[in-house]
Order: structure tokens, then sequence, then C-alpha cells
């Protein structure tokens, strides 16, 4: 019985059909991964082993007014350690050669303990060539450490430019979180200036590089031979309105001065020179690894990050007198015939005191010898919210809209404003100090190079600008429009002012001494009181009289009187910037009667 | 009894053709899997050497008289207890298992070699002339010479090589002609074990199935409590292995119940395996040219999970090629096995076969994620001296039983 079934027919079959049904199973297994899901394994695989990796386009650099290269990029070498191939008994030799703090390298290796260990970390940027070729020699002995170029800012045009140019920076955390999508971590992103306004433009498109990774993401080579790759797109070029020339002199002007300068195109509202000082080298930012430089720069009593030309407010002092004078002329309050006395002040509760005695005295000769008796009288027949009203069309308690990221509207007190303050109550005395530009209001000197500009011009200006416009990649020009200012005065009135204004330089006014037979520049003094030591100098001016091109605010910190200090500096930058501009219409010309000349030549031979 | 001379009837080419090509299939995915690996510099050259040795061994022992293998089980037998032993005393650790026994540079697996000791020793056994399988006792015997080395082999712990034994014990036993019930009595526990490590529901389901089982059986009360009794027992004992598992094997079976719970960790080859597989298509990239082998996704992917390489590189053609080799191979030793007169020796070859057919079904179902990751090597094709060689003496054994099928009629 056993016998019969042992190996039998039936059992043989059985084994025989378990081995068919097994491999058979097996073989349907195999069809329904490899021939109906092949697709879904395929893109598995892609994922696992290729990967993507951006590339940094190129940067937009910026050109100055006449296309003069003020920004580019310049390679830099930046060091990098492999942690899988670095030997950490290297750290003290490799800190003192690159003049790191002890712990460094433990420091930053730690920091990317989550990353992969093939991945190169960043050690330094900027490093010298010296010690990339002392690498290379002994790159034996050195496993792990390498170097790659990277592009950082250079600033080839002489000009500093510190609150102009604002520096860039690799992104924050907190930015990344709050920031568009189109940012990653390790991306350098505009922190100040035109390179954080403008970041949008001068990024530029990431391109994408495709590699072969192997399991532990060491890269082995390039995917497709590159055939998907995605070239970076470099980012737009930025023209700016500043002349280079005149911005450099100006700098020089403020070297070891605290202050400020605005100078604008009055017909256009394009900024021709801006300075805030001091200044901070945007060079240093280029390179920094670690926050040294700026904790330094940020706890400098001197504070040169602070951008005084469009943060600071200062009282305006007597360049704010036209704006007085214009609102009683085109008011009606006064005509150019009225006149006020002077006796070396004015009594009005108590006695207001003016730097002389003027006697009987009309608007032009009023603002010609900065006459304060003129108006505190003017000022009280104008009323506070009627002075408030006009500080207002001229640009004052809001902000230019300027190109820069941060700026401060100012203040312009008006009866509601000493209302919440002082109460219904309050002493109409204060009336006296805002006529002379004392007292609440406060200005910036970018409001107040608005001011300048719209005198200058009549009453039309543009809102003050720091681009002109880009050049994308295909080298096409693009202009921005800017918003056109008019403040809707008479013609008459301006004429008026203006002719004070001229007086104060050419007649017996209070800068005579920066007056010049070339150019003819009107202009206005003012000395801003403050608590803080000795007195901040204004000067507003425009020039040439007749035709104004420029017009600028200059403010020169704790110095004394405006005459003294601000308006040198204001004649040195006008007269480069006009003299300049001559200069290049007679190159101008010069090409154009060489091209007469070639043209002309080939007649001759006739 | 007559006796061919001729060379077809005592040399079975459709034995060792087969062999070859799965040999040299392993050959070139060895040598694509470890061209770029640093580690594994050299595993071809030695395969190539493993091969030679392995072809002279095949060809000594199909040579050896055929009573020969019948004298030696209870020696074999034995030394392979031995070496079980002894190799949990002073064996070396790889990846979890205490499975190796190092003579200088030169490793070897003692589970191997207890391979042919227990497959002689049972099959003697079984062909004894008295021997009843239907008996209690005789059962119990057949049971308890096939249980001591898988005892010892669940103490490396080597959870594969375990699967082998039982799969090819229960099948020499229903060779010898067990009935269907006594193979109920023996296969449930199994079956109990296997479902109690998927959770207590699938446990009590599969006790479930038994207690229905055991009223269509329609055996006496007490003793078909006492089958539910050890069915339960052995569950509950599963899962104190289960727990008494290193735990790298522990998470390769939780692995297999759900890849993706840790697809990182443990599920990690097991994806990277069928990513390699399904990828390759219909044609497969090409030989040296699949990413998930040549970039190294798989570790150590030359010895139990070659047939990815030939999944990625060569594709279904090459995946369905390596099949219908193995199930020519099988259906080739079950044709001797059945056609052998001498019931030891039909006992021994359904025994290789059960072993090669285990080894095939775990490792290409656990490479294409039907089955646990057990490690177990794809005879002839995976890279390893060990696993080739004592592959190679079993294939001459069956050779030899080929050769000698006639002579005791």
């Amino acid at each position: 019985m056993i016998n019969e079934r042992f190996a039998s027919l039936q059992r043989k079959t059985i084994l025989s059909v378990a081995i068919l049904i097994s491999a058979i199973a097996l073989g349907a297994r195999l069809f329904q991964m490899q021939i109906l899901n092949q697709d879904l394994y395929e893109s598995k695989s892609v994922n696992n082993s290729i990967k993507q990796i951006d590339q940094n386009p190129l940067r937009g650099v910026f050109y100055d007014r006449n296309h003069k290269l003020l920004v580019n990029n310049v390679p830099a070498y930046t060091l990098r350690i492999t942690p899988t191939e670095y030997d950490t008994s290297l750290n003290h030799m490799l800190e003192t050669v690159l003049k790191l703090k002890t712990g460094f390298i433990n420091d930053i290796l730690f920091q990317n303990r989550n990353y992969s260990k093939y991945q190169p970390i960043k050690i330094k940027r900027g490093v010298d060539f010296s010690i990339i070729a002392w690498i290379e020699e002994n790159s034996q002995n050195l496993p792990g450490i390498d170097y790659i170029i990277e592009m950082h800012r250079g600033y080839p045009g002489g000009v500093n430019g510190s609150h102009i140019f604002g520096y860039t920076r690799e992104i924050t955390k907190r930015q990344l979180e709050k920031g568009s999508e189109s940012y990653k971590a390790g991306d350098f992103i505009g922190y100040s200036g035109i390179e954080k306004n403008y970041d949008m433009q001068l990024r530029g498109q990431k391109g994408k590089k495709f590699i072969l990774v192997d399991s532990k993401q060491k890269e082995i080579g390039s995917y497709n031979d590159g055939s998907d790759d995605q070239l970076p797109v470099k980012g737009n070029d930025i023209i700016l309105t500043i002349d280079a020339k005149t911005q450099k002199i100006a700098e020089e002007e403020f070297k070891n001065k605290r202050g400020a300068v605005v100078a604008v195109d009055p017909k256009t509202g394009e900024i021709l020179t801006f300075v805030s000082s001091p200044q901070y080298d945007l060079d240093q930012f280029s390179y920094i690894t670690s926050r040294d430089f700026l904790d330094s720069l940020y706890n400098d009593p001197e504070k040169p990050l602070f951008n005084r030309a469009t943060m600071s407010i200062q009282s305006p002092g007597s360049t704010y007198k036209m704006l007085v004078a214009i609102a009683g002329l085109d008011l009606g309050v006064i005509t150019t015939s009225t006149t006020f006395n002077c006796n070396g002040g004015y009594t009005f509760g108590r006695f207001f005191k003016c730097h002389g005695v003027h006697g009987r005295i009309n608007v032009v000769e009023a603002i010609e010898k900065s006459c304060n008796s003129f108006f505190y009288q003017l000022i009280l027949k104008i009323g506070l919210d009627r002075w408030a009203e006009y500080s207002k069309r001229f640009g004052f308690n809001s902000k230019t809209n300027i190109d820069l990221d941060e700026e401060s509207s100012g203040l312009i007190p008006d009866s509601k404003y000493y209302e919440k303050v002082y109460g219904s109550n309050w002493p109409r005395s204060i009336l006296l100090s805002l006529s002379i530009g004392q007292g609440e209001v406060s200005v910036s000197p970018v409001q107040l190079a608005q001011y300048t500009a719209l005198i200058a011009n009549n009453g039309k200006t543009y809102s003050p600008h720091l681009v002109r416009g880009y050049v994308d990649n295909t080298g096409k020009e693009f202009d921005l429009k800017s918003k056109q200012l008019t403040v809707g005065i008479d013609q008459k009135v301006f004429d008026i002012v203006k002719k004070g204004m001229y007086l104060v330089v050419n007649g017996s006014g209070t800068a005579t001494s920066i007056r010049s037979d070339d150019i003819v520049i009107a202009g206005k003094t003012g000395t801003a009181q403050n608590p803080h030591g000795k007195d901040h100098a204004w000067f507003v001016a425009f020039a040439p009289f007749d035709n104004p091109q420029i017009a600028l605010a200059v403010i020169v910190e704790n110095v004394g009187f405006g005459s003294t200090y601000a308006a040198p500096i204001a004649k040195k930058i006008i007269e480069t910037y006009l003299n300049s501009k001559v200069e290049k219409s007679l190159d101008q010309q010069k090409t154009i009667t060489q091209l007469e000349n070639t043209v002309s030549e080939p007649q001759r031979e006739n | 009894m007559r006796i061919d001379y001729h060379l077809k009837d005592k040399f079975d080419f459709g034995l060792l053709f087969p062999v070859l090509i799965l040999f040299g299939t392993g050959l070139a995915a060895i040598y694509s899997s470890t061209y770029n690996n640093p580690l594994a510099q050299g595993n071809f050259e030695k395969q190539v050497i493993w091969g030679i040795a392995g072809m002279i061994l095949f060809f000594v022992v199909y040579s050896l008289p055929s009573n020969l293998f019948k004298q030696s089980a209870i020696p074999f037998y034995l030394l392979s207890l031995f070496l079980l032993v002894f190799v949990l005393l002073i064996g070396k650790t790889v990846s979890g298992s205490k499975s190796w026994i190092n003579f200088g540079s030169l490793g070897f697996q003692p589970s191997e070699f207890a391979k042919i000791g227990t497959i002689l020793m049972l099959a003697k056994f079984l062909s004894r002339n008295n021997t009843d399988i239907e008996s209690f006792k005789d059962l119990l015997l057949a049971l308890g010479i096939g249980i001591m080395p898988v005892a010892l082999i669940l103490l490396e712990p080597d959870l594969g090589t375990v699967f082998v034994f039982l799969t090819m014990i229960i099948t020499l036993i229903f060779w010898k002609g067990i009935s269907v019930f006594a193979m109920f009595v023996v296969l449930s526990p199994i079956f109990v074990a296997i479902s109690s490590l998927f959770g207590t529901f699938y446990f009590i389901a599969s006790l479930v199935i038994v207690v229905a089982l055991l009223f269509v059986f329609r055996q006496d009360f007490f003793f078909s409590g006492s089958i539910f009794a050890l069915n339960l027992a052995c569950g509950f004992f599963t899962d104190y292995v289960f727990r008494a598992l290193s735990p790298h094997q522990q998470n390769r079976i939780q692995a297999f119940i759900d890849p993706m719970s840790d697809p990182l960790g443990s599920g990690y080859n097991t994806i990277q395996a069928q990513v390699a597989i399904g990828s390759g298509g219909f044609l497969g990239k090409g030989f040296m040219a699949g990413h998930q082998t040549q970039l190294q996704f798989i570790p150590e992917q030359w010895t139990d999970f070659i047939y990815c390489v030939v999944g990625e590189e060569f594709g279904f053609i090459g995946t369905i090629i390596i099949l219908i080799l193995f199930t020519y191979l099988f259906l080739r030793i079950l044709k001797i096995s059945s056609s052998s007169k001498d019931e030891f020796l039909s006992l021994v070859s359904v025994g290789v076969l059960t072993v090669f057919f285990t080894h095939f079904i775990i490792n290409i179902g656990m490479v294409v994620g039907v089955m646990p990751v057990v490690g177990l090597p794809l005879p002839f094709v995976s890279y390893g001296g060990s696993s080739l060689l004592v592959s190679m003496v079993m294939l001459g054994i069956v050779a030899n039983i080929f050769r000698t099928r006639k002579n005791y009629a």
C-alpha cells in the first residue's frame, strides 16, 4: 500500500503542477512589473538617480546715466570641504591659513551634519589666489578640500555708492519662510538699496543641470549628456540716473563729514547724486562668511548703515521760507510790494528774534536776507492749516516714493496735530517757529531736494528716482516711468521766489561766497537747530538759474551755519555736473564735426 | 536488465545545459554589478574559479559508485550536526546570522553542507524496508531527523535556510507516500505559524480554517483536539521565536508585510529591487547600463539580489529565460526521481529538487516583492563559493542517479 503511493504518478503530477504554477506566478508578476508597470518603475528609477541642480545666473550689473559701469560681477574663489573625504586633523592648519577662528570648521561641519556627507560645504568665500595655489600644489595632502569659482559684486566705477547700490546676502531662514517660492536656501538676494528694490529684475533666471548620482548622492556624471539642461538667464542690467563723476566728487566732499546730499534733474526727477555719509565699504560684503563685519557696522556710533538721505528727518530751517512765501503769494495774502517791518525781531506774546534789523522789507528781500520777522508776520496771515496744506502740495509729510526700500515721511504739523499734543488752546506762537522752518516741522534731504526741484522747474517735476531703466539680456533697453508731480501754482509766484533765491547767491544774501561767473546758482541756506551738539547746515540750490538742470539739497550735520559748510559742497556738485555736461556736449559736437568731415572728404576728392 | 552504452543514456545533458546558461548569466550579472564597486573587486574572477571547481566536483560526484551515497548518509548527517553546533560556538556573524566558519580567507556555511547530510539521512531512513510513514512513531522519527538541523539553523538564526529545510522535509515525506490527513497534521502547524506572523487576526483565521478541516477529516474527538492544541501552541511558539530573532531579521519580516513602512530602512532593498526589475522593461537597459545596478542602489547586489541585475539590464526577456531554465531543470530532476528504480536515490533527487526549488521561489519571490527578504542565494546565478559548490555536488548526485537509474531494478 505504501509502495503504491511512493513516487506515484499522482504525486509526480502534483509536484510538476506546483513547479509550473510557481513559475507561471513569478512570470506573471514579472510581466506585471516589467511590461505593464514599466513606466512607473522607470520614473522611480529616474528620480532615484537623477538629480536636478540649480545653476545661478549672473546678476544684472549697474550702469550710470552715461552707461559707465558701476557695479559688475567678478569671479572669486570659494573654498569647500567634502565631509566624507575630509580629515578633521587638518582643521587647525586650515583655520590658520584662512584666518578663521579656532573651531570655525567644526562648527560649520556640525551645522551641516544632517546633509549628505558627500555634499561639499562652503567654508570661505573670496579666498586669496595664493592660498588657492597652495591648495592646488598640496592637494595630495589635503583630502576633501577643493574650491569653486563664484561670482561676487565688484565696483569698478570708482563710486562707493553704498546707500544707492546696497548689498546682497545669503537669504535668511525667516525670509525663506515668508518669501515667494522662487527663492531657495543658499540664494543671494538684495538686502538693501537698488539690489533689494530691483531684486526681481537683477536676479535673472536660474538654470537647471541634471546629473547622475549614486545611492549615496555622489555625483557620477551628467545625465543624457546634458541635453535636458537649461542655461541660466542673466538678470537685467540696471541703468541708474546717477552721474558717476558728480557722485564721486560728492562722496569725496563728504569724507569725514556726516550728512547727506540729494541732487536731481528738476525736469525729470532723475537723481544725479545721492550720498549719505558716512558710507560703508560694499566690497567687504562680497566676501563675508561671518556676521562680524555686519555687527561692527551695526554697532558703529556713526551709524554708517543708516541712510541719512531718505531716513534722517530734520527741521529744514530757513530753506523752508520759500514755501511760506509761495503760500502767501499764491493765496494773495501778499504781493511783491507788500512789506513787513523788521526791527530785529517780532513780538508775539514774547519777542521772536531775527538775525538782523531789516526795516521795511518785501518778500524778495526777505528771502535774500533770510529775514525772520517778515515770515513771522506772513505766516500769521496764512494760518497753520493753509501752511500745512501748501507743505503737503510740495510733497512733505509723505514719502517721495524714491525707489529705495526705506524712507521717512517726515512731519508737517497741522491744527489737528497740535490739538492732539497740546489740547485746543495750543499756543499760536508755535506758528512763528514753523515759518522759519523750526519746531515740529521735519523733512528728509530727499524731500527737500524734491521741493527745490519743484521750485526750480516752476511747480512741475517727477518723483525722485535712481533707476532710469533696464537692459534685458537681448540688449533691449526699457525705460521705467515715474510719477509726475504738479503743484498747481502760478508761474509768477515761482518767478518771485526764484528771484529771491538768485539774490541769496548773487545779491547781498547769505551765500554770496559761492557766487560764480560761469554758472549762475540760485539757492537758500538753512540752519537746523538740534538738541545734539551744533546746528546742522542746510543748503538748497538749483542751477543754471535760467534753465535749471540740477536741483539739490545738502545737509552737513553738527557743523553750524549753512553757507559756511553746506553751500560750498553744493557749488562743487553743481559745477562738476554742469561742466561734465558741457564737456559731453562738446564731445558730441566734435564727433558730429568729425562725422561731417568724413562725409565731406570724398566730396573734396571730387 | 539491458545496459545501454550510449553516452546519451549515461549522461543527461538536459541537466547540465540549463545550469551552464544560468551560471553564465550569473557571471555577466556579477561582472556588471561589481565592475564599478571597489568593495567587490575580484568577485567576478573568484566566481569563475568557483565555477571551474564546481564543474570538477560535479564530475567527481557523477562518477562515484551510487551505493556510496547511502553508506555516507549517517557520517554526513552527524558531521552536519557537529558543524552546525560548531558554528554556533565559534562562527562568524555576517549580517546578523552566525552562519560562517572561516578557514583563513576562505569561509564556508555548515548549513549548506547540512543540506546534503540531511537529504541523505532522511532518504535513508524513509527508504528503509520497515519504515511506515503512516505510523506515528516513524513520522515523528522522520520529522525528528529533519528538525534537528533546522533547530540548530534557527539558532544562528538563518530563516531562509530554515524554510529550505522545512520544505525539503515535507516534500520527502510527501514523496514517500504520506496520506492526506497525515500531511494535514504536519502542514497545519506551519500554516498557522506563518499566519500568526501577520498578526492576531490572521492567527485566529488560520485556526478557524484548521478547525473546519478537522471536521472534514472526521477523526475522533480526542485526536482532533490534540491537533488543534498543537496548532495553537505552534502559533504562540512562533511569536516567541519571532521575538527571539535578531532585529534585522524581524525588520525583514516586517518589511515583507509592509515594505513601505520603512522605505529607507528594511523595506529599502525590496523597493529598490522592484524598481530595478520593473524599470528594465521588455528588453532591459542593456549590459552594464542599468541605473539601479551601476549606481549601487542595492547593497551587495551580486549575492542575493543578482536577479535584479538580470531584470534591469536584460529585461523581461532575461528574467523569463531564467524562469524557463529553472523550470526545465526542476522538471528534468523530477523525471529522474520518478524514473529511478531505487527508492533511496529517488528520495535523494527529490530532496535536491526541493532545495533548488525553494531557493528559486524564495529568492525570485523576494526580489519581485512577493516573499520576505530572508537572504537566500539564487542557485548557480548568485555570487558565492559555498552555495555554488554545494549546488554542483547536489547536481552531480542527480546526474549520478540518472547514470545508475536502471541498476537497481
